[in-house]
């Protein structure tokens, strides 16, 4: 019999990734119950999701009701469950252990956990659940980031990662991404490599001069350590202490979370999250007497924003973007010379070089990491930059960096052929001036 | 037409993109849409002989006129290339083309390029509408106005309802199905909007009125794009053709052409169709124009239609003026499904201007080029069925007050 979705469940409604979720199923159509600890926070995550969407039509769609009262009739009765309570795996193990008890047999249970082990998630659970069981990745919002991970583990039915993969690319409209099931899958792997770089560089060059050397002009929509408090703090920590834990590669000292992050996460500094206290950023007062101040990592205390200073090849390479010019913006990265020029380089390098080495472990191709990081992140995939570098060339600046060269960028050296093959995706979208 | 104009192929920005959030200035984008129908084409730049730009207001959004000379920039080859740009509001796009068409039918080129542009997203909606506003009698009918067209578009509205009757449920169905088509569409702005019959026919905080009868959900979108297209006389296109190894007959090409201009106030034009049973009588003259000029009959020759839905009832108008039906019974269409994607003549398989986006100056050209797409086979997933191959397209500047149609076959 021909699987079909007629209801679905979101567990964690309340949350942004569950409300969000919940959206995303019920503007396909789908009715969505949202269930949360209470049914007045279950509805206001139905509030929530119709803001995302920007309707009240939406509303018709969406049944809300709580785990106490509801969750045992609600799950027996759905064909999907959209697992998305705390990034907790003891408290997601609790919830699994009772959705099993209750489930239909055929119900596929999908997570939207940004890391954790899949594996492990349902290990305690029945046969038929860890068939049944898998990540759906989403990435926040799930309304407008349209790039999501789908992560089978070992036990997970091929029939049911398929039907996955058509019902997220198809009626739910997503540019999907199929990952092992390794720490933080491929985007957040790849992406908080680079982040907690920039936090760990920060210590020595500063907040400010960091966020704003590999700004907008390196290939993404917002600058890296103002997307750390975007996150939130607690989360980035979850993120890369997972990975520090469990990987072993090349890059394991970036995940390394710097002490004073360490120090300030336990002071409560948790980013745009925590406005009070801040992040990297943080703004007092408000309107126009509102001030911008920026974290002096080394004393842990806040110091008013002032422009930084970079050198001439900056402006340079945003001249160049301006007008679209951007194979000659990389140029004036890849010629300039000085420290800014070797620690923008090293970044940027460094993550086309993790990024493109996880081929292979993580994924199956460079285009998986170019969709994930492109449509995930809004960063410029690694195989745009490598393009429009010239793969030779960035296997040149590689071996100079004493950075890994990936298999994928000798292969396109050797045939002089564009690394970038999704169609129908302007390139010059991924560059910021 | 003197011989038919060939459409070699061409490119479309992303329109879902804010090219003002991205830091780029309006010169980026032509770029971009220039490279790719190099690309697209495999045209040398060396071959491409005139360049036309069609562009709206960018003095006003971007303060930057004299927009041809731009292209001169984006490859080496283009230095000294004879360039202009031309502007009929949102029609812009369209007189770029007819400029550019009737160059290579007077034998003065053999290969021109086409640029459509527009960068809307430099200002505010308030500030974009009163903009807009210059597109219309401005001291008459939009200074001081708060979002003039949508006023003006509900007019056209009421004109319906007045001579015939009007269901805003009939628009509702025109609104679901330029949004459900530019789901299809990877280049439409709205691709990942969400969009009902339920929404569009209800009416909430998100789905307000804003102009007369006319909701957000019955409107066009404020869209950054620009889209480029290459043209080329019927010896230029046979080379090129032999040159990729394909045949002639499959490039698609411009058969009929049609362009009429009504007053520019919109009393004025509801004055003058008073005894006609079209609400737009100069509109129906520029369709029919082109049909005689393409040697077809109606618009059953036709295997699908990209038309100016700025707002739900100019789709609506397009539907009988187009001879879907007899004047003033529209509705009969929307209700058969005549229109919808799989229907016996899809209207706007890419989403149109309320689905795909509405970069002013740049929608015309990517009529044509969808129009060019859908004759070949090369739509993709908002590919509709080729019995004809022949897709015609009506573009309009102002309060209906330009209309240019096209008819494009392979």
């Amino acid at each position: 019999m021909a699987r079909a979705i007629r209801r679905v469940v979101v567990l964690g409604a309340n949350g942004a990734m569950g409300a969000g979720s919940g959206a995303v199923f019920a503007a396909a159509g789908i009715p969505t119950t949202f269930l949360a600890r209470t049914r007045d926070k279950a509805a206001a995550g139905r509030t929530r999701a119709e803001q995302l969407v920007k309707s009240t039509a939406i509303g018709a769609l969406i049944s809300v009701g709580s785990y106490e009262e509801d969750l045992a009739r609600e799950v027996a009765a759905a064909d999907l469950v959209f697992e998305a309570v705390s990034e907790d795996i003891a408290i997601k193990r609790d919830f699994f252990a009772w959705v099993d008890s209750v489930r239909k047999p055929d119900s596929i249970i999908a997570t939207v956990s940004s890391g954790l082990s899949i594996a492990a998630m349902c290990a305690d659970c029945s046969e038929s659940f860890r068939r049944h069981f898998l990540g759906w990745h989403f990435f926040n919002p799930p309304t407008v980031i349209v790039g999501c991970e789908l992560i089978p583990h070992a036990g997970t039915d091929p029939a049911v990662l398929a039907f996955s993969r058509e019902l997220m690319a198809g009626p739910l409209g997503r540019e999907v991404v199929e990952t092992a099931d390794t720490p933080a899958f491929a985007g957040n792997r790849v992406g908080f490599k680079v982040l907690n770089e920039v936090a760990q560089l920060a210590e020595i060059h500063g907040v400010a001069y960091m966020d704003a050397l590999i700004g907008p002009h390196t290939g993404r929509a917002m600058p890296p350590l103002a997307t750390v408090d975007f996150v939130g703090w607690d989360v980035h920590q979850a993120i890369v202490d997972n990975l520090h834990a469990h990987t072993a590669d090349e890059a394991h000292a970036a995940f390394h979370l710097p002490a004073y992050m360490q120090r300030l996460i336990a002071a409560g500094h948790l980013g745009n999250k925590t406005p009070d206290r801040g992040g990297f950023f943080r703004t007092e007062g408000k309107g126009k007497t509102a001030t911008r101040l920026v974290l002096d990592p080394a004393r842990g205390e806040y110091i008013p924003l002032a422009p930084v200073a970079l050198p001439p090849f900056v402006d340079a390479m945003k001249t160049m973007l301006r007008v679209g010019r951007y194979r000659e913006a990389m140029d004036v990265m890849c010629a300039a010379e000085g420290t800014a020029a070797d620690l923008m380089r090293q970044v940027v390098l460094g993550y086309v070089s993790y990024g493109l080495n996880r081929v292979g472990e993580v994924v199956a191709k460079a285009r998986d990491v170019d969709r994930i990081m492109g449509f995930g992140f809004n960063w410029a995939p690694p195989s745009v930059l490598v393009d429009a570098i010239g793969p030779r060339r960035v296997v040149g600046l590689l071996e100079r960096a004493r950075l890994p060269v990936p298999r994928v960028i000798i292969d396109v050296a050797e045939r002089s052929l564009p690394l970038f093959v999704e169609p129908d995706v302007d390139r010059g979208r991924f560059f910021f001036a | 037409m003197t011989q038919p104009i060939y459409i070699l192929g061409g490119h479309q920005t992303d329109f879902a993109r804010n090219w003002t959030k991205e830091g780029k200035h309006i010169s980026a984008m032509m770029r971009e849409a220039v490279q790719g129908a190099l690309e697209a084409t495999g045209v040398e730049p060396r071959e491409i002989e005139v360049g036309h730009v069609g562009n709206f207001a960018a003095e006003l959004y971007a303060m930057q006129g004299h927009l041809g000379a731009f292209l001169v920039d984006i490859d080496p080859a283009f230095q000294g290339l004879p360039t202009g740009r031309h502007e009929a509001a949102c029609a812009s796009g369209s007189i770029a083309l007819l400029a550019a068409s009737a160059e290579l039918e007077a034998g003065r080129y053999g290969c021109a390029l086409v640029v459509g542009v527009e960068q809307m997203k430099t200002v505010s909606p308030a500030t974009g509408g009163d903009f807009l506003g210059t597109a219309a009698w401005y001291e008459v009918e939009a200074k001081g106005v708060e979002f003039p067209f949508p006023k003006l578009f509900g007019r056209l509205g009421d004109e319906y309802e007045r001579r015939y009757g009007l269901k805003d449920e009939h628009l509702a169905h025109i609104s679901a199905v330029n949004y459900a088509n530019a789901k299809r569409n990877p280049r439409a702005q709205t691709r990942t909007w969400y969009m009902s019959e339920a929404h569009a026919c209800g009416e909430d905080a998100y789905n307000s009125k804003i102009g007369g009868r006319i909701k957000i959900s019955d409107c066009s979108q404020v869209t950054d794009g620009a889209v480029a297209v290459i043209l080329a006389t019927a010896p230029f296109a046979a080379a090129w053709a032999a040159r990729r190894g394909i045949a002639l007959a499959d490039v698609p090409r411009l058969t009929g052409w049609g362009h009429r201009t009504a007053a520019l106030r919109f009393d004025d034009k509801v004055a003058a169709s008073a005894g006609s049973p079209y609400v737009l009588p100069h509109t129906r003259t520029a369709i029919t124009d082109a049909y005689r000029r393409a040697g077809i009959a109606d618009c059953w020759a036709l295997d699908g239609i990209e038309t100016h839905d700025c707002f739900t009832t100019s789709e609506y108008m397009a539907i009988d003026h187009f001879g879907l039906t007899a004047p003033g019974e529209a509705w009969k269409a929307i209700e058969e499904r005549v229109i919808d994607f799989d229907g016996k003549l899809p209207i706007n398989p890419s989403g149109g201007l309320i689905g795909a986006g509405h970069p002013v100056g740049a929608t015309g050209v990517r009529q044509l080029l969808d129009c060019a797409l859908q004759v070949s086979g090369k739509a993709g997933r908002y590919q509709v069925a080729r019995k004809h191959k022949r897709f015609a397209m009506l573009n309009i500047g102002g309060s209906g007050t330009t209309s240019c149609v096209f008819v494009v076959e392979a």
